[in-house]
């Protein structure tokens, strides 16, 4: 432990630079080493505090995430992604939910908690939630959400996770990519050792997209990580002084 | 080891893991084109989500005082980056650079921020996202 935390202060200030930003790449968290936890039932268990990489670009590639450069918009979605100027609505800025995609993409953690009926996203982000049933239920009908719908099956040793029923008030990330009320998720967990998920999400929307498309990323286990409260609304300066404007959604 | 010592590798370790907010599009509120560099007197530091906003006095070239603003990033990000509520004090001396907001106001996004020790440190900017290159 002492040996750590020399190295990373004689580096940093040898250099003589902005720490943290150059600290980036010295130091890596390796989380514990072990073979992939199941559950009593014999499924694998996805239970823990994961840290993921932040996907402010879905066309981007980096570290522990890999994307798509060039994504083949329908003309209509080539249109919506042209026009798309979050400076006239930025729906995260003002509070609002941020959809399934954008809440997976984001840098805060998110805790997984699993049984043999539920798996429930828990992401700091704004403090939201997602519980998804993985007992063969079908899906829901009814009102179109911020999160869409989710049912979840297993694969073998993978959790497939399959979401409709999307309000269509979402982008798929920060940048602004598009998506229609026709937006289909699969995202497939697979859980290779202790310490890793193996992510894969699948975007499927007629509409925007003339065929699917994926990224992958991996999460790591974070044990020396709790999740935090977070308050979206306690501060947000920046939509109360106008410089985020809320979308105009039609009603 | 003493206190400062951890302090300072606990910033280190922890910047490494998490470096940015997602909270909003960067692009909507500020100019990434327009780099600004405060060096002023902290006045006022607000430990709360979705940001912390750092308040600081600069003396304009004329010598009068401004009051400036800076969003940083989610205090649950900076605390896992090694930040606590003491790391910015009303009267510390500090320079911060940051980018200016879009709408003329003597507010700016913190990239990092200089301390009164001397260390550079970052501030947990939303610059994650870029402006899009120019749509055709």
């Amino acid at each position: 432990m002492k040996k750590y935390f020399a190295v990373s202060l004689v580096a940093a200030l040898a250099m003589g630079v902005v720490v943290p930003l150059l600290a980036a790449g010295q130091q890596e968290f390796r989380p514990p080493a072990g073979p992939t936890p199941r559950t009593p039932s014999g499924k694998v268990d996805f239970s823990g505090v994961w840290q993921k990489p932040y996907v402010p670009d879905m066309t981007k590639s980096g570290k522990d995430q890999q994307g798509l450069a060039e994504l083949p918009f329908t003309p209509w979605g080539e249109a919506e992604w042209k026009k798309y100027d979050a400076a006239e609505g930025d729906y995260t800025g003002a509070c609002l939910p941020f959809g399934m995609t954008r809440s997976v993409n984001t840098p805060e953690p998110m805790q997984i908690m699993q049984s043999d009926r539920y798996f429930a996203f828990l992401f700091e982000q704004n403090s939201w939630f997602a519980v998804v049933p993985i007992d063969g239920r079908p899906h829901r009908t009814g009102i179109p959400t911020w999160f869409g719908d989710s049912v979840g099956h297993w694969e073998g040793d993978t959790l497939v996770l399959d979401t409709s029923n999307f309000n269509g008030k979402t982008r798929l990330d920060t940048i602004g990519h598009p998506h229609s009320t026709e937006l289909h998720l699969i995202q497939r967990f697979s859980r290779p050792d202790l310490g890793h998920i193996s992510y894969e999400i699948t975007v499927d929307d007629p509409k925007t997209f003339t065929r699917p498309w994926k990224n992958t990323r991996t999460f790591t286990l974070r044990p020396d990580w709790e999740m935090m409260e977070y308050s979206c609304e306690e501060n947000n300066k920046s939509l109360w002084e106008g410089r985020i404007k809320v979308p105009k959604y039609p009603k | 080891m003493n206190t400062q010592f951890l302090m300072i590798g606990a910033l280190l370790v922890g910047a490494a893991a998490q470096p940015l907010s997602g909270h909003h599009s960067f692009a909507a509120e500020f100019d990434a084109s327009k780099p600004v560099t405060l060096k002023g007197t902290v006045t006022k530091l607000e430990w709360a989500n979705p940001h912390i906003w750092v308040y600081l006095d600069v003396k304009d070239e004329q010598g009068s005082l401004q009051h400036w603003q800076c969003e940083g990033g989610p205090p649950n990000t900076l605390t896992r980056n090694g930040w606590t509520t003491n790391s910015l004090k009303p009267s510390d001396q500090v320079t911060i650079d940051g980018v200016l907001a879009k709408d003329g106001s003597k507010t700016c996004n913190a990239r990092t921020v200089k301390l009164p020790d001397g260390r550079s440190v970052f501030a947990g900017s939303s610059g994650g996202d870029n402006p899009p290159p120019p749509k055709p």
